[in-house]
């Protein structure tokens, strides 16, 4: 009997070092959801992942790991830029992979169902590229993002239309949280600081791929300057469209992301594509960090092409959930809730980065500096487009 | 705003998609006539028109010569179309298939699902254009893009052949034959397999030639064909599943509906409107404008 249990203790024993010694070694998963299919923006996605995952070579080769030397993983899930996928998407990361953190949003619509969610599970989500208010204006735990939000946005296209005098605006927006988050923020800002534009809002189905009748009605309507509030496929069309119909390039027009500082810009672009403004949140002009530095460098070596936005935040954010887990010195969500709620963290930018409890849509947010830039001849590369207007990032 | 220019441009721009919206649903309601069944990849094949024109015109035969590409591509989906066939539809008329109906959605669904990932694995799921040298053209007081103005000529010229090849050749009426009796095509000693086979083939390379036509205009990604599909059941709906003429003015109708309520009504139910015609219909005429009521012999 002594026998047995003898054998018994040493089998459980042998069980107990079996089930220890890949756990040293198993690593700390970070979930990224990211549009890779249509209807979302799969391009968005891809420059997404591509930061993440040298966000992930960074913490297991350049820092030998986190939490005492564990290396980091990445989980990926396919958003489509639909709520319904966002949302089974981070099930799926929470349930199946066990992540500390989800990042790499890109569309606003899946954010803010998916942290309805989050809310619920209790695993952090951070915002890289989604700019709605309700991202963090309804104050979650575990709501945090990096991106720029539609105040600041809309701040940054009123500077803007002031400094070009335009008076007669056309907002043309997809009917998504970001779309129409967009437009109203900037009638509230009219209304609020009595700004005495004439806004023209115009919304359309993001599936809706003719887009004339809408665009027959802004040029009927005579503006200084049309706004183009849509995200992938739209943005697009509207540009091709609105050429057609002779609005472009007659009058002016402002992207409402940084989509033209990608390669197939001007593949889809090449003759309609200049004299475009767009919003940009990164120069290659800008100081970055020393991990900003590293990633410009390690990037162009691998991709044979300078990064862009959505890598750079993709990479930051993966970095700073990392960061995290490194500094609470635990894998438990509530311990990297509380923090990234109470550190300070490093990513691609010059400036630190840190998420307060501040008040209304600045909540658990930090932003990056808003650019306004203008491509003035056909082909150019988007480093050398004209630098309009700067705007300053971050919380007030 | 509503001024008559602005109705006139409005209206001329719903004629124009609506014969574009009327070339992608015509395959599908081919298809029904002869095959008697739902083909819900149809979109996917519209996507592939649109592939092999933005590859032929990128690769192969330049912007200068991309109305050589449409036949091409047009082609290149009635072949797919044609070995698909035999693979996958053939068996609900060799085998005992008790639910036909169902085996057939359930197996377009399939193929909808393989060739669009198929796509989005081969070429990624970015979006690309063949582009188009075409100058912009004035239909009225409605400047077109030269590529949409091309598609809408080639949409009509397409529907037009297709006609022609139904009421003027033997091929054709044995086509019309298989539409109004199988059984009776069989007895006068037609290869009912084979003229499933051609017009599943035909049909798929109308959404493929749909595609080709459309690629400059509406982009080019793995998705495109979705928008087909929905438009095209939407259209064989209000025209009367199985009636070209049905097909050709159901998308017209569409096309000026949604257009029209689009610009005067409300922009972002753009889509909604076609639904609402499509309820309307269904309540005043079921079968549609030109769909007749199915007899039993």
């Amino acid at each position: 009997m002594k026998g047995r249990s003898l054998a018994a203790g040493a089998i459980a024993l042998l069980a107990m070092a079996g089930a220890d010694a890949p756990a040293a070694d198993k690593p700390v998963t970070i979930g990224l959801e990211i549009p890779l299919s249509p209807p979302g923006d799969p391009s968005a996605g891809q420059l997404i992942r591509r930061g993440g995952e040298l966000a992930v070579e960074y913490v297991n080769n350049e820092m030998k790991g986190i939490i005492g030397g564990k290396p980091i993983a990445l989980a990926i899930q396919d958003s489509q830029g639909r709520t319904e996928a966002g949302i089974a998407g981070y099930r799926r990361l929470v349930g199946e992979e066990q992540v500390i953190g989800v990042t790499g949003f890109f569309h606003s619509s899946v954010n803010i169902a998916v942290n309805e969610v989050a809310k619920e599970l209790g695993v952090p989500t951070i915002a890289t590229q989604t700019s709605a208010a309700d991202v963090t204006a309804k104050h979650y735990d575990v709501a945090f993002r990096t991106h720029a939000i539609d105040p600041i946005r809309v701040q940054t296209f009123v500077d803007f239309f002031q400094k070009q005098n335009y008076k007669r605006i056309s907002l043309v927006a997809e009917t998504t949280d970001y779309g129409i988050g967009i437009a109203e923020e900037t009638e509230r800002q009219n209304d609020e600081k009595k700004l005495g534009l004439a806004l023209q809002k115009i919304t359309f189905d993001h599936s809706a791929t003719d887009l004339t009748p809408q665009l027959l009605q802004v040029k009927a309507f005579k503006p200084d300057l049309v706004v183009n509030i849509g995200v992938g496929q739209p943005l697009d069309l509207m540009i091709d469209q609105a050429e057609t119909i002779g609005l472009l390039p007659q009058t002016p027009m402002l992207l409402s992301y940084d989509a033209p500082v990608r390669p197939q810009y001007w593949q889809l672009h090449p003759k309609n594509g200049n004299g475009i403004y767009f919003i940009a949140y990164y120069s290659p002009r800008q100081k970055l960090s020393d991990l900003g530095e590293w990633f410009a460098k390690r990037y162009q070596e691998k991709f044979n092409e300078p990064p862009v936005y959505s890598s750079l935040n993709g990479f930051g954010d993966v970095m700073i959930l990392a960061e995290a887990a490194d500094q609470a010195k635990s894998t438990d969500p509530k311990a990297i809730i509380k923090a990234l709620e109470a550190g300070t963290f490093k990513n691609w930018a010059a400036s630190p980065v840190t998420f307060p409890r501040a008040p209304g849509v600045y909540w658990h947010n930090w932003s990056p500096p808003i650019l306004i830039l203008k491509y003035t001849e056909p082909g150019q590369d988007w480093r050398n487009a004209t630098l309009v207007l700067e705007h300053v990032g971050t919380a007030p | 705003m509503f001024t008559t220019e602005l109705f006139v441009q409005t209206l001329i721009a719903g004629v124009t998609i609506g014969v574009l919206y009327a070339l992608m649903a015509l395959g599908i309601t081919f298809i029904y006539s002869i095959v008697k069944m739902i083909n819900w990849a149809m979109g996917e094949f519209y996507m592939i028109g649109s592939y092999l024109q933005y590859m032929l015109v990128v690769s192969l035969l330049g912007p200068d010569l991309w109305y050589l590409a449409i036949p091409i591509a047009g082609l290149g989906v009635f072949i797919l179309g044609a070995i698909v066939e035999p693979i996958l539809i053939k068996p609900m008329f060799t085998r005992s298939i008790e639910r036909k109906d169902d085996y057939a959605t359930v197996v377009t669904i399939a193929l909808l699902l393989l060739l669009r990932n198929l796509a989005t694995g081969l070429g990624g799921p970015y979006q690309r254009t063949p582009g188009s040298d075409l100058p912009t053209v004035m239909l009225g007081p409605l400047p077109q893009s030269g590529a949409r103005f091309a598609a809408f000529v080639f949409a009509l010229v397409a529907i037009a052949l297709f006609y022609l090849l139904l009421r003027k050749t033997w091929f054709g009426l044995a086509l019309r034959a298989a539409a109004q009796s199988r059984v009776g095509v069989e007895t006068a000693g037609v290869n009912i397999l084979r003229l499933d086979q051609m017009a599943f083939g035909i049909g798929v390379a109308l959404a493929g030639i749909a595609g080709a036509l459309l690629a400059p205009v509406f982009l080019v990604f793995p998705t495109n064909g979705v928008v087909t599909t929905v438009k095209g059941f939407e259209i064989i709906v209000i025209g009367g599943l199985g009636s070209i003429p049905g097909a050709l003015i159901a998308g017209v109708l569409l096309g000026v509906v949604e257009s029209l309520g689009a610009a005067f009504i409300s922009s972002p139910y753009q889509n909604v409107y076609g639904f609402l015609l499509v309820i309307a219909i269904l309540l005043v005429r079921p079968t549609g404008l030109f769909g007749e009521r199915g007899r039993l012999v």
